[in-house]
């Protein structure tokens, strides 16, 4: 089963938040090193599997689930370190801990996909395009949020504190430089949609083609689809808007905040709601 | 002489009142003009109030410091308050906005004002240049005596040593400071963004400074005067920063709008600088990209609408010290040393301007000695040359330590029987010390200042 390999990282991440009580410097450092450790048990457990099945499709709900928590930890880690934004990790790692609890509570049920006759190959590079988009933008979202809400402070020039003590401890402790600045977290949340939109793109694409494939159809048009290229859209019109129009800020914002929670919508939907749709028996 | 101090400050008004006042004060002859008007102000007997005014007016306050004629007691300070409210509002009610301070109250605000305890920003440098320059006017348009002037000098010793003798000034809380807090907030690291300063203030010219030092290399300085931005920044930068200064026309300043990011407005200017309608184009311009603007100018120079449009961040004066307040309380603790030497100041001050009140005493018991020792010496060496000098060498040895109880009296309120016993002693009653009370406050104090000191 191994599936109580997920409570170790779960819970050094849990535990991790607890340090977050003590408001110390030195808590704050440790923290952050936890966090890492946490990634690191998660690489391992990773490569335990890998080393187990081989390099295989996820079959097992709780395994993708795990895959998934992976690759979004794998991403925000990247990120904290090159843009030394170690405070994105305050954010995600609580949906990475819960994303590993789920994979513990789920059943150990069984994927099949009924679509075994495609080639795998082209199923595999669609799930894992599809979840390294829509991890960074689910990176993107949470910057988001953070973006609006600090520029709701800045702009209503409330609950803004300067040189507040506990800021300046995260702050030193999480190398932020110069805390969360509105144009950093925009440039984090452009770079997620550049990076990211060209996996999601291709990702859907692939979709398309497995499921048309499954159909023994392209002509019918799956609800599926239809949410897939309404999100698509909406980071497609947000990309242009951003590179031709200079759109950022506030509006931008929002636009990431509205396409990921209707990739939220689309996942909830295709999974739980029209499972069939989603090549799932 | 009383001293009587009334203004209105950020704790007392609100920002668009204390602009009001601001607006008539703004120039020179402005307050020069408002300064002979308060000193033509008369009580109903006929008789000038106020003797000595000066005008402080910073971005934060305006006061007016004045010492009072000796009939100006009791009602004398409600007649000027009053005048000054109708002078600057049409609303009865915003004479409660303005506060006013008596002789030793007075004195204290003063000092507290010149020692950066009073102000927005506790321990900020800019507040004593102000004072400085609020009695240098004072001084050219003659409006100040010899009374004010010490009471300027004292404010100015106290200040000096509160700033050398306490740590509050040196935790960096201040106006320039938080801007570059601030645009660290917006923008990702400052060593690429471009600053565009207008007008060459004392407060423009700490904030660039700041700015420089966090790695601002692009910063564009347009004043009125072209003339006097070169002199500013020839007497206000050092040669490294010099490097990162250029000046440009200000009638070409919104030709660099679009290529800044952060503005800093701190003209004189009575009307807005900046209006919405010029920002909408330039934030099109800029492709969204944020811009940070700072109005640190009294009255406000960049109209408070513009924060509306999106990506454009605009902070005043007071949205600024609003945010700062919270950590004024590591200057605050600093502050309590800083108030006991404030206190002590006020102390001597107060004991200084009681010992004027024993200088009639002083007087009349020395011209009472003089002309008994004139009358003797001139029995036994007639009209000698040396005659003088003996008379006023005796006269100091025999009255240096009753001048000396005298004053201690003076500065005394239980002192009051041992001044009536000198005078008993020496029948100075009938003495009329009204003539000596009009030499001193009229003709030539500082005769008489010298005796006291």
């Amino acid at each position: 089963m191994l599936k109580e390999l997920y409570l170790v990282p779960a819970a050094v991440y849990i535990f991790s938040y607890a340090l977050l009580l003590f408001k110390e410097k030195k808590t704050y450092k440790a923290f952050i090193s936890i966090i890492y450790t946490g990634f690191v048990l998660q690489t391992l457990i990773f490569f335990i599997f890998l080393i187990i099945k081989g390099l295989t499709l996820p079959v097992h709900i709780d395994r993708f689930v795990f895959f998934n928590a992976w690759i979004l930890m794998f991403i925000v880690v990247l990120f904290s370190l090159f843009y030394k934004v170690e405070y994105i990790l305050l954010y995600i790692t609580p949906l990475v801990a819960i994303n590993l609890l789920v994979g513990f509570f789920v059943p150990h049920i069984h994927l099949r996909p009924v679509i075994l006759n495609v080639d795998k190959a082209i199923l595999f590079t669609h799930i894992l395009l599809i979840l390294i988009g829509d991890s960074l933008f689910a990176l993107a979202f949470i910057v988001s949020l953070i973006y609006i809400f600090q520029e709701r402070k800045i702009k209503n020039k409330k609950n803004l504190k300067l040189f507040d003590k506990k800021d300046v401890q995260i702050s030193t402790a999480l190398h932020q430089g110069g805390g969360y600045n509105l144009e950093l977290l925009d440039n984090i949340n452009y770079q997620c949609l550049k990076i990211g939109f060209p996996f999601i793109t291709v990702g859907i694409i692939m979709g398309i083609y497995l499921s048309g494939t499954l159909f023994k159809t392209f002509i019918i048009i799956k609800p599926i689809e239809i949410i897939s290229l309404i999100t698509w859209l909406i980071y497609a019109v947000l990309l242009h808007e951003r590179m031709a129009k200079g759109m950022r800020g506030k509006r931008a914002a929002i636009f990431s905040v509205a396409g990921f929670l209707l990739i939220l919508f689309s996942l909830s939907f295709s999974f739980y709601l029209f499972p069939a749709f989603h090549g799932l028996k | 002489m009383d001293i009587l101090i009334i203004g209105l400050n950020h704790k007392s008004a609100e920002i668009c009142d204390r602009e009001t006042v601001s607006k008539k004060l703004l120039t020179v002859e402005l307050r020069h003009d408002f300064a002979n008007k308060l000193l033509d102000l008369k009580n109903e007997d006929g008789r000038s109030l106020i003797k000595e005014v000066a005008i402080l007016t910073t971005c934060n306050r305006s006061e007016f410091i004045m010492g009072l004629s000796s009939w100006a007691q009791g009602k004398g300070g409600h007649i000027i308050k009053n005048y000054i409210a109708k002078y600057f509002f049409s609303e009865t009610e915003k004479e409660n906005i303005f506060y006013m301070r008596l002789n030793e109250d007075a004195v204290r605000h003063l000092f507290s004002v010149a020692s950066s305890l009073d102000s927005m920003i506790i321990g900020e440098p800019q507040i004593l240049g102000q004072l400085k320059e609020a009695y240098n006017e004072a001084c050219e348009f003659k409006t100040s005596g010899q009374f004010l002037n010490k009471l300027f000098h004292r404010a100015f010793n106290c200040a000096k040593s509160v700033r050398t003798e306490t740590k509050i000034a040196s935790s960096p809380v201040s106006v320039s400071y938080a801007a570059v807090e601030l645009s660290r907030k917006i923008f990702n690291g400052l060593d690429e963004k471009k600053v565009l300063l207008l007008g060459a203030g004392e407060m423009g010219k700490l904030t660039v400074k700041h700015f420089i030092k966090y790695g601002v290399r692009n910063i564009y300085i347009a004043n009125r005067t072209k003339k006097n931005a070169l002199k500013f920044i020839e007497e206000s930068f050092g040669t490294a920063e010099k490097d990162c200064l250029n000046v440009i026309d200000f009638s070409e300043y919104y030709k660099f709008l679009p290529q800044s990011d952060i503005v800093l407005c701190s003209t004189g200017s009575e009307d807005y600088v900046l209006k919405y309608a010029d920002i909408i184009p330039v934030i099109k311009i800029r492709k969204q990209k944020p811009l940070f603007l700072i109005d640190i100018s009294m009255p406000r120079n960049i109209d408070p609408e513009i924060n509306k449009i999106s990506n454009v961040y605009l902070f005043d004066i007071d949205d600024i010290g609003k945010m700062i307040e919270d950590n004024i309380e590591i200057r605050r603790q600093e502050a309590a040393a800083a108030n006991e030497l404030v206190e002590s100041s006020v102390k001597e001050f107060m004991n200084w301007k009681e010992s004027l009140n024993a200088v009639p005493v002083i007087i009349s018991l020395r011209n009472k000695v003089k002309d008994i020792l004139e009358i003797e010496l001139y029995k036994y060496i007639g009209d000698k040359k040396e005659k003088d000098l003996i008379i006023n060498s005796l006269t100091n040895k025999i009255l240096h330590e009753p001048t000396m109880l005298i004053k201690r009296a003076s500065a005394n309120p239980e002192g009051v029987s041992s001044i009536e016993t000198i005078k008993a002693l020496f029948n100075l009653e009938s003495t009329d010390l009204s003539d000596t009370d009009k030499d001193i406050e009229n003709e030539n104090p500082g005769k008489y200042i010298k005796l006291i000191k």
